[in-house]
């Protein structure tokens, strides 16, 4: 059993995102894709209505295979309200947050104490980046003041933080960080060095699909060294733990 | 039919602790790849002054083995053209393995355009990296990466070598599909797909099987990452045994 806890569909290539998406389902038997819906860096509010729409729509569509993350700008007046209707009329899972801010800026504040309110999971992009760091870009040491200042917050950084040798010490007290290996990393090592810091049941499995592949993702997993039962975890316990509004820090 | 990983390392990576570098390692993931060898280059000599030294160490660990020796020539380097000469001699190498962007050079610099020469006098494959790591993980050490034109011109210019390019992006490689394809011994590898869904499956659209070679740049990169992108892609069995099998050497 799989759940690839991040993907997502992108605007302009929505029906190539959706089909990508259920043709892996399909063909490699994965149980679960959580998705958010992605465009501009600094979307605006109807950019941000749209993709949620379009995740809704998504999820409606294929209920059994598609959860969603509920995206929100926080620069936006109305973000709140664009969580709530995420949580009680779209059906979403969780709440995403890329690059409009730091994700501890204090924009941030209100909504991850809404989340905290519903025990709902929230996903953030973290990368570390040798060049073309954008600006806002949320690196591990800011999920790490997030996660401190919010201990009950349910988070799950990204991609390792992007650069597993930036993105793992900042996070390795901080109990409510959960990480994913999603993207197009595909370092051997990365992985192993994860899990020797911080254990396997904070790692949870992540594509970053369509636009990464399913298999360079898969295929770390499968030859990190693992017993089976971490493997499985990583593929599916952890996150259904993550994303179970019953489980509470 | 022999079936081979092209782009396979040994040694140390300055940048951070590899955990499978040794030669044990790389066999042992071959086997569980069901790969029979590879041709493996010296990650030692990338950064030693003197790169032959990397690659004696590199032949006492796999002279018997039945792998292919890659020799790392750095032509900025005071003759190099006689590490060539030793290569062949005492080594049997298959192959020579350049890094412009770690050794600052560009694809005309003269040097560069004499050891190509040479390759093609030796008749002996030219195997050329787009990269070593994603740029965004670079720590210390900051390659550029090789300008499009120039790789355009070289490809356009060294119609007579064969190249094996490494590490290539899928757009990269499709960017350059003409090219590719009008030098039939230009290949590329695998080890660079990592973007997007079935693209061994896409890739066929624009290149026969066997312009393709499996390439897994272990043990920097994951083998089963590429390997699954082939055993898992939904093609006939003909086209996986033609990119898997070694026709770098024909």
């Amino acid at each position: 059993m799989i759940i690839d806890a991040h993907a997502h569909i992108w605007a302009g290539n929505y029906e190539q995102s959706r089909a990508d998406i259920i043709n892996i389902c399909e063909q490699y038997g994965v149980s679960r894709v959580y998705i958010s819906g992605l465009h501009s860096a600094y979307p605006n509010e109807d950019e941000i209505e749209e993709l949620n729409e379009e995740v809704a729509k998504f999820i409606n569509d294929y209920p059994n295979y598609i959860g969603g993350y509920c995206y929100v700008n926080p620069r936006h007046e109305n973000a709140l309200d664009v969580l709530k209707k995420g949580i009680e009329e779209q059906g979403m899972a969780g709440m995403k947050l890329w690059i409009s801010t730091y994700c501890n800026d204090p924009l941030v504040y209100p909504l991850v104490e809404k989340c905290i309110d519903l025990n709902f999971p929230i996903l953030i992009h973290a990368f570390h980046k040798a060049v073309d760091q954008l600006p806002n870009e949320t690196l591990a040491t800011h999920v790490a003041d997030l996660a401190k200042r919010y201990p009950e917050a349910k988070l799950l950084m990204a991609h390792l933080g992007g650069n597993a040798y930036y993105g793992i010490k900042p996070i390795i007290e901080c109990k409510n960080v959960w990480v994913d290996i999603s993207g197009s990393l595909f370092r051997r090592d990365d992985l192993d060095y994860t899990i020797k810091l911080i254990g396997s049941d904070r790692v949870i499995f992540g594509t970053d699909m369509p636009g990464a592949s399913y298999l360079v993702n898969l295929g770390q997993v499968e030859e990190a060294n693992l017993t089976d039962k971490q493997r499985q975890d990583i593929y599916y316990n952890n996150a259904v733990s993550f994303f179970d509004r019953g489980f509470r820090l | 039919m022999n079936r081979v990983d092209v782009n396979s390392l040994v040694g140390h990576w300055p940048f951070r602790c590899l955990y499978k570098n040794t030669f044990k390692d790389l066999k042992t993931e071959h086997i569980k790849n069901n790969i029979d060898y590879g041709y493996v280059a010296s990650l030692n000599s990338i950064f030693y002054n003197d790169p032959f030294e990397g690659d004696e160490e590199l032949n006492s660990i796999i002279a018997g083995s039945g792998y292919k020796h890659v020799l790392t020539i750095n032509p900025l380097l005071p003759n190099f053209e006689y590490d060539i000469e030793r290569g062949l001699e005492e080594f049997n190498i298959k192959g020579v393995r350049v890094y412009p962007t770690y050794h600052g050079y560009r694809l005309d610099n003269e040097n560069f355009l004499r050891l190509c020469q040479l390759l093609k006098d030796y008749k002996l494959p030219l195997f050329l990296p787009f990269r070593m790591e994603d740029a965004r993980l670079n720590y210390i050490i900051k390659p550029d990466n090789i300008p499009y034109y120039d790789m355009q011109a070289f490809l356009i210019e060294h119609t007579d070598n064969t190249i094996v390019l490494l590490t290539g992006y899928l757009g990269e490689i499709l960017t350059f599909k003409d090219l590719i394809n009008e030098n039939p011994n230009c290949f590329f590898d695998t080890s660079g797909l990592k973007d997007g869904q079935f693209t061994i499956e896409k890739l066929l659209d624009s290149f026969a099987p066997e312009k393709i070679v499996y390439g897994s740049l272990y043990p920097l990169y994951t083998m089963k990452s590429t390997k699954l992108l082939i055993d898992r892609a939904k093609i006939s069995d003909d086209s996986k045994n033609k990119i898997l099998y070694d026709k770098i050497q024909q």
